[in-house]
């Protein structure tokens, strides 16, 4: 199924929240949505599902609006931070109440339990849950349709390591199912073992998008040696930009950690450490943009 | 459509609010009963005593009084939607927004309805149980008697079905809660006293309620204070329609309104 997102666009008043924004979601592949607080990947996803009308330009899942799905939920599952419980409502009666809003049948609400480890507190009320419970459910609910497509707004916010390790784990068991699976996050170091794509975004306006590799474009080798100016002459010479960094340190930008190693066995240099630089998003917005905000 | 009715009864029935709907219902019939027993000839001020046509009246008619507290129900049934956030999966499960608003109308009326009658029946009970207990017979007879408890039931239905549209017009618990209030026990009184509007009254959704479970006092009140004489209110199937009709235009707003705004 084609998901593209044509020209969208939403204004408050003078303030553009998402400004003309284009990009297509690669099938079976979990594409990360980066972009720092306040970016618009909120906004974005919101207009997607249907629950925000866009100013301007569309979203389609195999050419057809959200809202004009025959069964969304059985095409689309979203986990949005703003969904909530009925508090008076066990997770099973949640589940329940959906499950019968869709036809979506009592055996698969037990499926998504088990699935989701909703089972395990499943007949506890909702407002007994952590945040990490919550997340599961919502999960779940979002399974209910068995969905080919998932949307998941920061879906590890509030979760504790293992939570997140669990999440990351379940979204790649997902893709691997051919699901296609968007995340978006303000963190990079979140996407970056779980998406193979990445769609960047900054003030409502796409930045770039494409492979996760896109990313590492931007990334540096950090080299402690004795032989620092030593080192930073020949790579120099071979037109690979080094920057000292400190009295024995360079970073080197433009080579991986292994080319490095080797031109520096090559020409006998000692090195103490050598470590890959990873980009911190708003360094890679610094390459991408020329801008640090 | 069913799916939504069947999700709707789901909802309910899975959280306790039909429980308090079944003990306010409940208990506003016994409440009726303790009122009958007590006579409401020792009320202070007096009122008819339980063997005039009067005395039956009157304490039928206090029934007809509590016909807001499904309408809260409704409202609070509604808006819960907003306050507890699930309004968001629900939109996403049913993306044409009138379809599930369409589905609480239907399931709350028919709930609404269920609470008139069990609040009716318990009432109807208690007032033949107390005149047998204390020997009488009631002033009117038990025809005229279930007539007017089955249009007070009736009552019961057309207004949880207006506060289920108020709730969804409003998304909030307690504005639904204040604006329904005032609306019965402030706004239209005052408005009562307005030349003009007077006329008006049985139009308005109090005195088609009032039409509707044969409950004047707050017309005869109105009557005796200014001198003027009694409004007279439309016949009972029309005061049903004009408050429907008024159920079906807050319902009409809340889909063509608030369905739209962003989520």
């Amino acid at each position: 199924m084609n998901i593209e997102v044509r020209g969208l666009t939403k204004a408050y008043g003078a303030v553009r929240a998402v400004s003309d924004l284009s990009f297509d979601l690669p099938p079976a592949t979990v594409t990360g949505f980066l972009g720092p607080n306040g970016s618009g990947k909120t906004t974005t996803m919101r207009m997607m599902l249907g629950l925000v009308t866009p100013t301007a330009g569309t979203a389609t899942f195999g050419g057809r609006r959200y809202a004009d799905l025959r069964n969304p939920s059985a095409v689309v599952g979203a986990v949005l931070d703003s969904a909530g419980f009925h508090p008076a409502h066990t997770a099973r009666d949640h589940l329940l109440v959906y499950a019968r809003m869709a036809r979506h049948g009592v055996r698969r609400v037990r499926q998504v339990m088990h699935l989701t480890g909703v089972a395990a507190f499943a007949d506890r009320g909702t407002r007994a849950l952590s945040t990490g419970m919550r997340q599961r459910l919502s999960l779940a609910t979002a399974l209910l349709g068995d969905p080919r497509v998932l949307l998941l707004d920061e879906p590890s916010n509030g979760l504790d390591p293992e939570g997140i390790a669990w999440l990351r784990g379940f979204l790649r068991d997902l893709a691997a199912e051919g699901r296609t699976v968007l995340v978006s996050s303000h963190v990079l170091g979140e996407i970056e073992h779980l998406a193979g794509h990445v769609v960047l975004i900054r003030r409502g306006r796409l930045v770039t998008t494409g492979p996760l590799s896109l990313l590492y474009g931007t990334a540096a080798v950090l080299v402690r040696t004795p032989q620092a100016d030593l080192l930073a002459a020949r790579l120099t010479a071979t037109g690979t930009p080094v920057e000292h960094a400190g009295h024995d340190l360079l970073r080197v930008h433009g080579l991986s950690a292994p080319e490095v190693a080797e031109t520096a066995a090559h020409h006998g240099v000692v090195l103490h450490e050598i470590t890959p630089e990873r980009p911190s998003l708003e360094q890679t917005f610094l390459h991408l943009t020329g801008d640090p905000r | 459509m069913t799916a939504l009715l069947f999700a709707e009864w789901t909802r309910l029935t899975r959280t306790r609010l039909w429980l308090w709907g079944l003990l306010a219902a409940g208990g506003t019939g016994a409440l009726i009963g303790l009122l009958a027993l007590a006579g409401p000839e020792n009320f202070d001020p007096p009122l008819p005593a339980l063997h005039t046509a009067q005395g039956t009246h009157a304490l039928v008619g206090l029934l007809g009084v509590t016909v807001f507290v499904p309408a809260l129900l409704g409202s609070v049934a509604v808006a819960s939607e907003h306050r507890h956030r699930t309004i968001t999966t629900t939109t996403l499960y049913a993306p044409r927004r009138w379809t599930w608003l369409a589905a609480k109308l239907t399931v709350y009326t028919g709930v609404g309805l269920a609470y008139g009658l069990l609040a009716t029946a318990v009432t109807g009970g208690a007032l033949f149980a107390v005149a047998a207990a204390k020997g009488l017979t009631l002033g009117l007879p038990a025809a005229a008697v279930a007539g007017m408890l089955g249009r007070i039931a009736v009552a019961m239905a057309v207004y949880t079905l207006l506060g289920v549209a108020v709730g969804a017009l409003l998304r909030n618990q307690v504005a639904a809660l204040v604006v329904v209030g005032a609306y019965f026990y402030f706004v239209e009184t005052l408005l009562m006293v307005l030349p003009g509007v007077r006329e008006l009254y049985p139009y308005l959704p109090g005195g088609a309620t009032a039409a509707l479970t044969g409950f004047t006092y707050l017309t005869d009140a109105v009557a005796t204070q200014t001198g003027q004489a009694v409004t007279h209110l439309l016949p009972a199937p029309v005061g049903a329609a004009v408050l429907v009709a008024y159920a079906l235009l807050a319902a009409a707003l809340a889909i063509a309104v608030p369905l739209r705004r962003d989520i």
